[in-house]
Order: structure tokens, then sequence, then C-alpha cells
């Protein structure tokens, strides 16, 4: 069967200094998997290299079999969609207006919102479970709101793989839960889930797949459990042994 | 696997009643034309009301009768009205139009409110290659267009790229640096037009006319320069208006822009282009008009919200009345003497930029 998304032997550096080489990995269409590794190892960086933003120095990004330098962006982005770290939003745009950008891939310059694009819309915010702040401003949420509204104009995009980049980030963790959960309903709807996650102990139970960044830029792939040891954390995060034991899943 | 969410690409063919459900846009079409209908009816009455304000009073009545061809105005009257004050009157409106639409196409583009053509230098851009075009080509014209008119719109683009580049860093284009580099490029463009005295052959019809041209006086344009500048914010207008929705993705970020599927780049050059021959335009009518650009679509902004869409013929019409009234405010204040419309508008404009520069400390870290 062939992956939904695939990198071969990928390779990328910033200004020549190399962040991830040789990369190799695939996930399958309505599976879930977490990206973890340290600070600055290269997650980002693979997500953007996942979406296109980036292109590999060595090495091939496929999705569902085509290699996306092949592809128009227009075309990768009905397929996938990031939901970014960040997002800064100049002016007072409400969550709605937001929520709508992520129909671009599907309008023409002079066409507007048709009713199917309306459709997806309102069914992108009541996934993410923004419709009660549509009116709202964007700039006004609080960090769990704008996650879930960069979730829902990731969503707009009637995308088969949503990327996430650290979602739970400087969240308390009944919204981390709330996104978690989240995740588990856009997983039934048939989306891939590819998302990086700071926080380890949101990993075991709620990833089926997990990819450890470690230095080096090799990457280790299996369960939570086979990835999540001892060994593979103390070598990843370099963290001396035992410092950590508070933070591992029970 | 079939799903809810993959069958949402035909659930509006298979459930009609889904349709009903959805929000529809038309109300809102609808207030938007109701809106620009009735700043049309303005603009209308507001050039009406400045075509009899002047040093020869004519009437609001005659003038109305006198153009549906009821009454016969005295030949006096007929070429104080249509041969001085009509000319000046629609250029205003053009100039006011084409600053409003500059000020929201580069506010867009650099994501911030306080960017308009006169504070990131793209005025003083124009003013700098219309000075080159008055002084040293005034009788050379390429395909219709004066060498002054396309001298202001080289002058404006190259100042808008010299100034993007200085204030761009990879997270986008940082306001301080924006402003830095436009009052900076303003700064050295303002003195250099002294220059420009200097190599002056006629130095006393120049003098008058680049110390017209520096404090913003619109003059009484031929028909045939009226006309072009007219058909060129038109062809500015009509460029920009496709690329609104792309706009809006841009508030996001060039690199999520870019994820949707926008042509970051290429939208980029467009909006300048037209940006920049928004500003070329308003120039070579009214020299350097300040702040009509900052605070028209911030007025709009604050009514319709951030949609650039329904902004565009919104902002228009709003600059073209904002204007006309500011230069018919110009004309008749101080009268017998006439004050330059960009010196009152920086009366205006000044405090107001000051204003918006306060509240947006804390959001842009200023």
């Amino acid at each position: 069967m062939t992956p939904l998304l695939e990198m071969r032997g990928v390779g990328f550096a910033y200004a020549g200094r190399e962040v991830l080489r040789d990369v190799n990995f695939s996930l399958q269409e309505g599976s879930c998997t977490a990206l973890i590794g340290s600070n600055g190892v290269g997650k980002t960086t693979l997500l953007r290299l996942a979406t296109g933003s980036l292109s590999p120095a060595s090495g091939e990004v496929l999705l569902d079999g085509l290699g996306l330098r092949r592809m128009a962006r227009r075309e990768i982005a009905r397929s996938l969609a990031l939901v970014p770290q960040r997002l800064e939003v100049p002016f007072r745009f409400t969550v709605q207006q937001i929520v709508e950008q992520g129909r671009t891939p599907y309008l023409g310059r002079l066409r507007g919102m048709l009713v199917d694009d309306r459709i997806a819309v309102e069914r992108a915010m009541d996934l993410a479970r923004v419709t009660s702040l549509r009116t709202r401003i964007f700039n006004e949420l609080s960090g769990g709101e704008r996650q879930r509204v960069k979730i829902a104009l990731g969503l707009a995009q009637q995308p088969r793989i949503l990327l996430l980049d650290e979602p739970t980030q400087n969240l308390d963790i009944g919204r981390q839960v709330e996104l978690v959960d989240l995740l588990h309903l856009l997983k039934a709807q048939g989306i891939t889930i590819f998302a990086s996650i700071h926080d380890l102990h949101l990993v075991p139970g709620n990833f089926e797949k997990v990819l450890l960044l470690g230095p080096g830029q090799s990457i280790v792939e299996g369960t939570a459990e086979d990835v999540m040891t001892n060994e593979c954390l103390e070598w990843a995060f370099d963290c001396p042994p035992g410092r950590y034991v508070g933070m591992r899943p029970a | 696997m079939e799903t809810e969410w993959t069958r949402l690409q035909t659930v509006s063919a298979e459930q009609p009643d889904a349709q009903a459900t959805v929000p529809s846009n038309r109300t809102g079409m609808a207030g938007l034309l109701a809106l620009a209908s009735g700043l049309g009816c303005v603009l209308v009455a507001a050039v009406v009301v400045s075509l009899a304000v002047g040093a020869v009073h004519v009437s609001v009545s005659s003038i109305i009768e006198a153009s549906m061809g009821r009454r016969a105005l005295s030949p006096m009257d007929h070429v104080i009205l249509f041969e001085i004050r009509l000319p000046r009157v629609l250029a205003s409106a053009v100039v006011g139009a084409a600053l409003a639409c500059a000020g929201l196409l580069f506010q867009g583009l650099f994501r911030n409110p306080l960017a308009d053509p006169y504070v990131i230098g793209s005025s003083g851009g124009a003013v700098v290659g219309a000075c080159i075009g008055i002084l040293l080509f005034s009788q050379v014209a390429f395909m219709g267009f004066s060498a002054t008119a396309l001298l202001a719109f080289s002058g404006s683009v190259l100042t808008m790229i010299v100034v993007y580049a200085l204030a761009r860093s990879t997270s986008g284009t940082n306001v301080v640096a924006l402003l830095l580099a436009g009052f900076a490029v303003s700064t050295m463009l303002g003195s250099s037009t002294y220059l420009f005295e200097l190599l002056d052959p006629n130095p006393a019809v120049g003098s008058r006319v680049l110390s017209s041209w520096l404090h913003g006086v619109i003059g009484t344009p031929t028909w045939q320069e009226l006309s072009i500048a007219t058909a060129l914010f038109a062809i500015a207008a009509l460029t920009a208006f496709p690329l609104m929705r792309r706009l809006n993705t841009l508030a996001l970020g060039d690199e999520y822009a870019q994820q949707l599927g926008v042509r970051v780049e290429r939208t980029r050059i467009y909006l300048i282009l037209a940006g920049s021959l928004l500003t070329a335009v308003a120039v070579s009518l009214g020299g350097l008009i300040g702040f009509a650009g900052l605070i028209v679509p911030h007025g709009a902004r604050m009514l319709l919200g951030p949609d650039h869409v329904r902004l565009l013929p919104v902002t228009a019409l709003s600059g073209a009345i904002f204007l006309v009234l500011t230069d018919t405010l110009a004309r008749t204040v101080l009268a017998p003497k006439e004050l330059p419309v960009g010196v009152l508008m920086v009366f205006i404009g000044g405090p107001f930029f000051l204003y918006l520069l306060r509240n947006s400390k804390r959001e842009y870290g200023l």
C-alpha cells in the first residue's frame, strides 16, 4: 500500500549547517504519529519539508507516491495542511474570517466562496469546536482557543493529512487534554495526524506511532513503548539518567 | 474508507437541506452594495458642493439644473465651473481614491496599519521622479504618457523596493524598521529635490512648480491629463481587486500563505506595482499629499473589518469624498489665499498618525 507521506533519504542544511541527514520514514493513511526530539533538533524543519515550504537538499518527499517538487502548491494544499506553532495576524480578523482562508486552495482570483466552501468552513469550525467563537477577534482569544482556530483553519482545507507543530505548547493540562481529544476525533474522521509533541507524557496512549529525532539527525521509529525507553530518551534529550522519571508515563 | 469528513466534497449535492443551514454571504454583499451606492451618492453631492464653493459663488440648484440641461449658465460661470473647478474637483477625487487605495494595499502588504505612501517614502520617490521629468524631460512623452508620469511611477517603484528590502527580515516586515527606512528614504528624497532646483535651466518657473508639488497642491489639470490619470487609476485598481482575497491570506504570513497555494512573490510584485502606480497617479496630479492613505483605510477598516475584498471599493469611494471635501476646505478656509491641501492634510493626518502609533504600541511592540 502506498504511504500517504514518505521521506526518502531527505537531507537539509541552513546556510551550510546540516540540520537533517538521510531521513527516512513513511506514514500510512489514517495513522496518528508523534514526532519527538530535543529543542532545535529539526522537528519544525522536518514538518516544513513535509509541506513543501522547504525543499530538501537531498532525497525526496512523496505525497501519495508523488514527489512534492512535481506538484503544484494548490494541489499539495488540498491534501496536506500544517497547523503552525505560531500564527501572528495583523488587523482584527474574526475567527470565521481566519478559518475561511483555509479555502484558498479551492478559490480562483475572482471566484468567491460557494456553498461547498461554506459547508467545509462550517464543518471545520464544528469539528474544532470554534463555531461559538466565529465572531470573536482572533487576536483576543486565549492560547487554547487560538490553537483550536488554527486547527479549524487547517481542516477547512479538507486535508487528508494534518501536520501540527507543537500544538500543546503553552497550554495548561486541561487544554492539552482537550486538544488530544480533538486529535482522536479527527483521526476517527479518517484524517492522518502527524504532530511534533513537546510534552512527552501526552504521547503514550494517544499516538500509535512515534518518530524520535535524535542527535546526529538519526530517527528511531516505533510504538511509544519501543521508542520511549530510558536509553533512547537519555540519548535523544541529553538528560542525566533518572532525572526525567517524573515526566515519564506510568 | 468513506467517513463523514470525506463525504463533504459531495454533501451539498446530496443534502440540499445542508445548504440552508450554512450562513450565506448574500446579506453581506447586499450590505456592501448598499454602502457603496450610498458613498457614490455622497461623492456626487460632495462634488456638486465643491463646484459651488469658491471666489465666485454658484448656487447648487443652478449647477444641478445646468447639468440636467434645464438652465443655461452665464459664459463666465460656465468657464469657472466646467473649465476651472470641475477638472480640479475630479482630480482631487482621483487623487483621494488613489492615495487611499495605495495606503490600503501597502498596509495589507506590510501587515501593519501605519504604512501609507507618504510614510514609507513611496510618494517621495514619485516626487523625485516627477521632478526629474518636469525639469529635464518636460517635452518628452512615450506612448501618450508624459515622461513626468512615467518617472513618477519609476521613482515610486524603486523607493518601494529599497524601503521594503531594508525593512524585510525572515519573520516578515518589522514595523519599526519600515518606519525608520521610510523616514530615512523620504528625508533623502525630500532634500534631493533641492538639487533639481539648482539644475533647473529656468529657476523662477521650476522653483514655483517644485514648491507646489512638495506642499501638495492640486492644480487644474487639462482634460487629457485627467483622462490619462483616471485610466491609470482604473488599471491599478482593476489589477489590485482580484488580488484582495490573496491579500487577506497574506495576513497569515508569507509561509502560511504559500502553504495555502498563494504565489507569494508574484502577488507581492503585482501589489507593489499597483500601489506604486496609484501613488504615481496621485503625485502626478497633486504632488506630495500625506496621511490620506493612512486615515481613510483605517476608518474603512473600523467600519467594515479587515476583509480587503470589501475594503477596496469602499476605501476608493471614501478617499475620493475625503479629498474632495479637504481640497474644498483648503481653497476656501483662508480665501482669497489658498492653503495647499497637502499642508492641511498634515494638520489633520499628523495627530491621527500619532494617535494610531500610540494605540498600536502594544500590538506591534513599539
